[in-house]
This record gives C-alpha cells, sequence and structure tokens, in this order.
C-alpha cells in the first residue's frame, strides 16, 4: 500500500494550487462560523494530516443521504472532502461486493483501528434483526463490531439519529436509532431527510483540524447547523410578522409568496439551517418552492400529526375576536381612568386647607 | 380651627397621587438599587430604610383606590387598609431618615423621582398630624415668627447694624430699583453671618447694586420641607410680593441648596405663575461674574481641601460646574471625593432631618459615610456652599472627633478677592488658568 497521502498532496495532484486550498480552508472556516484567524490552523492540519479513514454504513435507509450528499454540482466544499477524505467503505457506492467487499471493511478497521470515523446512515432494527442484513449479519452486530474500534460516530440523517420513517408508528422493525444502541463513543447526529450535505462536511472538517468534535446541543447536533429555527431565518418571516399567511395553497397569499404557518409549516419548530445554506447549490428550500416545512430534522417528525395542520391557530376571527377584546378592555381602561379621575377630582375638590393650626392631633 | 385627622391625611393621600405617581409605583421592578444608594441603608444595613419602602403608605393607598388589583384586594380582604399606627410608624422614614437627597433617584433604573414621591407622601403625613414635632413647630414659627428657627426681623437689623459698624460697609434694605435682591438663610443670619459680610463685599467689588428687603428675606420653606403646600406658598409669596414691589431684575438665593430649590423650582409652581424677575444661585451669580472678567482674587488656600456638593443645589439643582470654577480660582489643592458633583453623598441634615431631635442618633451613624469619604481623601480643610450642610458637617465631624475647619465657599471667594489699586497693574496676566 502507498504511503498515505495528506488532503493537500491529493489536492495539488488534482490540479489545485495552494491558492484554492487556502480559499477552500476560508469557506470551512466561515461555515462553521469559526474566525478568521483559524484559517492557518485549517490549512496547517489539512495539509499535514493523512486523509482521514471513514467507513460508511448503511443500514434501514432509503439511501437519500447518500444521494443528496453525492449529487453533482462542482466543485463545492462537501465535494472536496469527500474527494479527499479516505471513503474506505460504503455499502452503496462500493464496487466490490460480497466477500471482498467485507474484506474490505474489516481490513479498514485493523489499519486504522481506533481512528477511523463511523457514519452511519439508517436506523438499525432490533425488534426483528431479519428485516435488514449485511452477509448474514445483522445491522446491530455489524455496527457493534465497527463502532467498537471507531474514534467517533456521526449518525447522518433523521433515521440514523432519531428512528426516522422506520421508527413512526407502528415501526414494524424495532427501529431505533445509533444513540440508543451505543453509549460509549461521542456522536454527532446530522439529521434532515435527508441532511444538508455542507453540515456533514463541516463536520469531518472540524475533527480533522481540531482533533474534537464541534459544539453540540442537547440532541447531539452540531450547534453552527443547528443553533436557530427555519422561521427565525425564513424570508417570509416578515410577513408572519404582518399577520399575512397564505389560507390554501393557490390562493392570492401563497401566490404573493405570504407565509405558510396556517397550512401547516414546521419552520417555527425545526431546528436547521436549510433557509440559509438552502438546496441543491443554494437554489432554494422547500418554503421557497411554496410548500410548508415538514420539520423532518426533529425527532418523530412523521408521528408529529398532519404535515397540512398548522402548530396552532386561534379559534374563530382572530381578527373579530382580538377587535372585540382590544374595544372592551379600552373601555374598562376608559372607565377605570375616568373613575380615578373623579376619585382625584373629587379629593382636590373637598380639599381643605392645612394650616398652621392644623397640623396638631391636639384641638387648637 | 380643627385638627388633624387619619382621615384628612388619607384624603390628602389620594388627592396627591397623579399621573407621574401611578407611573413610578407601577415601573418599580423592585430592584432594590435605590436601598445601595442611600446611605441610612449603607450605613446601617436595615433594609428598612431602603428608599421606595418609605413610601409604602402611598404605594397602599394608590393601589387600593386606583388600581383593578388593588381594589379587588382590599374588597375580598387579602390586602389590609392603611391605618394610623402605619402612618405613625412610618414618619421615622417618611421624615426622620430622608434627607430628600435625590441620590436614589440617579440610580433608579425606570426613573422613578422619589424625591418627588416623598415629598408627596409628606402631604398625607403632615395632613394627617404625623409630621415630626420638631418639624411642626419649625413651620408654626415660619408662618408667625419669619423663619423655621425664630429668627426675625429684629435679629436681621442687629446683626446688619453689626456688620456695618464692624466693616464700614452700608447693607442695603429696602431699596427699590436696584439689580438684585439678596435673600437669606436664617441659619446664615445667626450661624454664619460670614456670609452676608462677604456678600456686601463682593457686590462692593462688582459695582451691582443690591438690596435686602424687610418684607421678604427668609429664602428657606418650612411648608416645602413639612409637605403643605399652602403653607409653602404662603413663604414663597412673601418673597415673591417683596421682589415685585421692590421691582428688582434678579433675586439670589443664599447658598442654602433647600433654599434654593424652594424658590426657583417650586416657587412658579406653588403660586401657579412664572416669576417676574429670575432666581439664580448666590454661585451661579459669582460664576457669571467670574466669566465676564467682573471677579479678580489673587492668593491661594494652601490648605488641602475638597468640597461638599449640598444636594438641592447641586443634584437637584444643577448648580454643578459653577463651584468648582470658583474653587479653582482660590484653591491650590482641590481634591474632588471619589463620589462628587451629582452623584455626591448627603450630609445627613437635609430634608428637615437636620431639625429633627429624634433623627440625631440615626443621623450621626450616617455621617459615617461622609467622615469615610474625607478619610480616604487626608485633606485639612472643607469647604460647601450650603449653611445647612455645614451646620450638620460640623455636628458631625465633632460627634466622630475630627479636627476639620468647615467653610462656605462665597466667603472664601470673598476673602481672595484683589484689592481695586492692584487690579490694572496686573492687566494681562493669565493667572485663571493656574491650578
Amino acid at each position: 500500500m502507498s504511503k498515505p497521502q495528506s488532503i493537500a498532496e491529493r489536492l495539488s495532484n488534482q490540479g489545485f494550487n495552494r491558492r484554492d486550498f487556502l480559499k477552500f480552508c476560508g469557506i470551512t472556516a466561515t461555515v462553521m462560523g469559526l474566525p478568521p484567524a483559524v484559517i492557518p490552523q485549517i490549512a496547517n492540519a489539512l495539509e499535514k494530516t493523512p486523509r482521514q479513514s471513514v467507513i460508511w454504513l448503511s443500514f434501514q435507509e432509503c439511501t437519500g443521504c447518500t444521494a443528496s450528499l453525492t449529487r453533482a454540482h462542482a466543485p463545492t466544499l462537501e465535494r472536496l472532502i469527500f474527494d479527499h477524505i479516505s471513503l474506505d467503505i460504503h455499502h452503496t457506492l462500493q464496487a466490490a461486493s460480497g466477500e471482498a467487499a467485507e474484506q474490505i471493511r474489516k481490513q479498514a478497521m485493523k489499519d486504522n483501528q481506533g481512528n477511523y470515523l463511523l457514519i452511519v446512515e439508517g436506523s438499525i432494527p432490533i425488534g426483528n434483526p431479519g428485516y435488514s442484513t449485511i452477509a448474514g449479519m445483522s445491522n446491530k452486530d455489524m455496527l457493534m463490531e465497527v463502532a467498537k474500534d471507531a474514534k467517533a460516530i456521526i449518525a447522518v440523517g433523521t433515521c440514523a439519529a432519531y428512528g426516522g420513517i422506520p421508527h413512526a408508528y407502528p415501526n414494524p422493525t424495532g427501529a431505533v436509532s445509533v444513540e440508543e444502541l451505543i453509549t460509549n463513543k461521542p456522536i454527532v447526529n446530522i439529521p434532515g431527510c435527508p441532511p444538508i450535505p455542507v453540515a456533514i462536511a463541516g463536520v469531518i472538517a472540524h475533527t480533522v483540524t481540531f482533533g474534537t468534535l464541534p459544539e453540540l446541543d442537547s440532541l447531539k447536533r452540531p450547534v453552527t447547523f443547528f443553533g436557530q429555527n427555519i422561521h427565525d431565518r425564513c424570508y417570509r418571516r416578515p410577513f408572519y410578522d404582518k399577520g399575512l399567511f397564505a389560507e390554501s395553497f393557490d390562493d392570492e397569499g401563497a401566490k404573493k409568496g405570504w407565509c405558510l404557518y396556517k397550512l401547516g409549516c414546521k419552520g417555527p419548530v425545526t431546528s436547521n439551517t436549510c433557509a440559509t445554506e438552502k438546496w441543491n447549490a443554494g437554489v432554494s428550500f422547500p418554503i421557497e418552492s411554496g410548500h410548508g416545512c415538514l420539520g423532518c430534522s426533529e425527532p418523530n417528525f412523521w408521528d408529529a400529526g398532519s404535515f397540512y395542520k398548522a402548530l396552532s391557530v386561534p379559534t374563530g376571527d382572530f381578527a373579530q375576536t382580538a377587535g372585540y377584546a382590544l374595544a372592551a378592555g379600552a373601555a374598562v381602561g376608559v372607565a377605570t381612568g375616568l373613575l380615578n379621575k373623579k376619585k382625584k377630582g373629587d379629593a382636590a375638590k373637598n380639599h381643605e386647607t392645612v394650616t398652621i393650626n392644623d397640623l396638631d392631633r391636639k384641638q387648637q | 380651627m380643627s385638627a388633624a385627622t387619619f382621615e384628612r391625611g388619607y384624603k390628602a393621600f389620594k388627592e396627591q397621587i397623579d399621573a407621574p405617581i401611578a407611573a413610578y409605583f407601577s415601573s418599580c421592578v423592585s430592584c432594590g438599587m435605590c436601598a445601595e444608594a442611600c446611605l441610612f441603608f449603607t450605613e446601617t444595613g436595615d433594609p428598612k430604610y431602603t428608599p421606595i419602602y418609605k413610601l409604602e403608605p402611598l404605594r397602599k393607598v394608590w393601589e387600593q383606590e386606583y388600581t383593578l388589583w388593588g381594589r379587588l384586594k382590599a374588597l375580598l380582604g387579602i390586602s389590609k387598609k392603611l391605618t394610623d399606627d402605619e402612618l405613625a410608624e412610618w414618619q421615622e422614614l417618611i421624615y426622620g431618615s430622608c434627607t430628600m437627597c435625590g441620590r436614589c433617584t440617579m440610580v433608579c433604573p425606570v426613573g422613578n423621582d422619589l424625591v418627588y414621591m416623598i415629598r408627596k407622601a409628606r402631604e398625607g403625613m403632615a395632613a394627617a398630624g404625623h409630621a415630626p414635632p420638631d418639624i411642626i413647630v419649625g413651620t408654626q414659627r415660619a408662618i408667625t415668627i419669619g423663619s423655621a428657627t425664630g429668627v426675625g426681623l429684629p435679629t436681621l437689623q442687629a446683626q446688619i447694624r453689626r456688620i456695618e459698624r464692624e466693616t464700614g460697609m452700608k447693607i442695603p434694605m429696602d431699596v427699590q430699583g436696584v439689580e438684585y435682591m439678596a435673600l437669606l438663610s436664617s441659619m446664615e443670619i445667626m450661624s454664619f453671618p460670614e456670609y452676608l459680610e462677604a456678600l456686601a463685599k463682593i457686590m462692593k467689588y462688582a459695582g451691582k447694586t443690591w438690596t435686602l428687603s424687610s418684607e421678604g428675606f427668609e429664602a428657606t420653606n418650612a411648608g416645602v420641607q413639612i409637605g403643605v403646600s399652602e403653607i409653602a406658598k404662603e413663604l414663597v409669596m412673601r418673597i415673591v410680593k417683596a421682589a415685585e414691589k421692590l421691582q428688582v431684575k434678579t433675586v439670589i438665593s443664599p447658598e442654602c441648596g433647600h433654599a434654593y430649590g424652594a424658590i426657583r423650582w417650586e416657587g412658579p409652581n406653588l403660586i401657579g405663575r412664572p416669576f417676574t424677575f429670575r432666581v439664580q444661585h448666590i454661585l451661579e451669580v459669582l460664576d457669571e461674574w467670574r466669566e465676564q472678567g467682573k471677579l479678580k482674587t489673587e492668593g491661594f488656600e494652601k490648605a488641602r481641601l475638597t468640597f461638599h456638593d449640598p444636594c438641592q443645589s447641586v443634584r437637584r439643582g444643577g448648580v454643578i460646574e459653577q463651584p468648582r470654577n470658583l474653587l479653582k480660582m482660590v484653591a491650590s489643592h482641590f481634591v474632588e471625593m471619589e463620589d462628587h458633583g451629582k452623584m455626591n453623598w448627603c450630609c445627613t441634615g437635609g430634608g428637615g432631618v437636620g431639625a429633627i431631635e429624634e433623627a440625631h442618633e440615626l443621623r450621626t451613624k450616617a455621617f459615617n459615610r461622609k467622615k469615610t469619604q474625607l478619610d480616604a481623601l487626608k485633606v485639612d480643610k472643607l469647604v460647601t456652599s450650603c449653611a445647612n450642610c455645614r451646620l450638620v458637617l460640623e455636628d458631625g465631624l465633632e460627634a466622630y472627633e475630627m479636627e476639620m475647619p468647615v467653610m462656605g465657599l462665597t466667603e472664601m471667594i470673598a476673602e481672595h478677592l484683589k484689592e481695586e489699586g492692584e487690579m490694572e497693574k496686573d492687566k494681562g496676566l493669565y493667572r485663571f488658568s493656574e491650578n
């Protein structure tokens, strides 16, 4: 086996010059929300680090996550990263099959023992393992075997992170997420159905550069990408603030691009970066295409009721109710004000002059 | 005629509650920052001296009379009605431990003017007969004799005769059509007649025409102090009538900070119309003349000295830079206390506290704040510009056995006036820039 090349060496072999490389480092820092001062650090780390060994396991999944990551629009950050990590095994993408494929997995685990990253796509059936096996091995057994010597695990997609659609009621396979089975390894969840590609690339770049995982929230999601909800970053937010809503998918409001809240948009309760990173090389994201957010990157999104039911809508005619409430409030306010004014006025009218003879309690 | 009763007091509280009071009470966030700003709290650590707590009776009336929830609470018996005993208990807080210095107002994050509130609360307390006896007596004297301390015209006339005899200067009385009419604080007449002498000397030096009035010379206002607007109005009217009769352009408030606030800020509101004359604090007048080059001094005070800011003229009155400009003319070692200017600490005797016998012990304890300030500076001399502050400071210094002379700023300026003959040959020298 030839000496493993560093990312920088690989880039230069492919005709990228140093300027391209530094630009790439700059983009990585920006996407990760890191200060410009760390760009040289990233460059230094990537230049010296041999390509990170990555083992990608696919369990109960639709391959949508892989498709999302490999779709062609070049050159992108994720493309660069995936060209330059050592993706030693990927069930869907590899050419090898059968015994040969299993041999590669075992070899990669042996060569990079304790140092490889494990990426998991799909949920794991533990109710009946027969639903998903690879080379006669249950998903659970394979996960446990590969996870044992992994440096860290990245659960890609909602299935791996939270169980996803296989986990949805009635969950016939007994599907569970990675973190439900593995408790002794660092885990990063990058949920989404599918997840935003740049989030995966960013986490890998961070791990290679700093040797640690990025900052995670309570659901083990990288804060950089999942720190804000879609609603707060949505370009339709001003309409929400003004109370301008589309009532159906073909009404005037929908045509004018008003807020889709009443049509069931889950943007307010979904933490993801779709509204800023967007999809398909920044073309658009679901809301921009006229459909509310499904909340696909949230746990149990499939069981959270209809996609078209608004999160909460005031009963009756909101404007009318609000109008009555306002009028009633104003009336009470005015009445109280008048009453108070009269009370103070009466007190002033009945004012008894205080002279120096009135200052004592004794009768003067 | 009649006597003070709880009912009269309660009615007065109701009458006093206006939009600012309602706004202040509803904006209070109970943060307690006013406590840290009050020397009665900082020097005792007793939470009852928290400024906003001193207003509890007024707050109760506001809540129970003017708010929906308060009325409901009172109706259901959840909150108790204000009682006479409560007012008696609060006398110490509304009069005895509030100098109306306004330091709390400066730190209030929602901008509540607690002095305004105390002033209003005192109206209710006075009508209910819960003003301290010393303050009641003082107020009665102010109306019958002419000043809270009992100093009347005969005393003033005696002092004038003495000054005229000793200095050869003439102190003008009841002269019509002059530019300035000067007011005095009875404490100046009695305890610090040096002020009147200094004033006469400076007037003569600056070549200004001025007079005193036999009908309105007392500037302090016991009505403001006790919280009875009718009495305050009557006392202000004495000055207004005198000034209008003599047709003066400007009335000069004496150094006394309380007197300045009473005539300049409360005055027109009390009588319900603008004055036909201007009111200026003596230090404003002196600083104006300094700027115009009418006041030239010579020599410097050698002692290391500091300036005690009287709350009412500095923080509440805005006369902040003037005393400093003047001090720099005559003092070579002038140092500032850590909290000075508009954030100064009170002398502990303002707002009538200095006159309340029962408050003496607490006041002396609170004076520790000033002692700490002075100890930190290691000064030899204390300058101030308020007769009341000066009396209280001297009292406090004595209680803490601190040897330190206290001097009025106007007198200090008068002492350093440059002899007229020398003024000519010194022209062109820029001594004012020296520090």
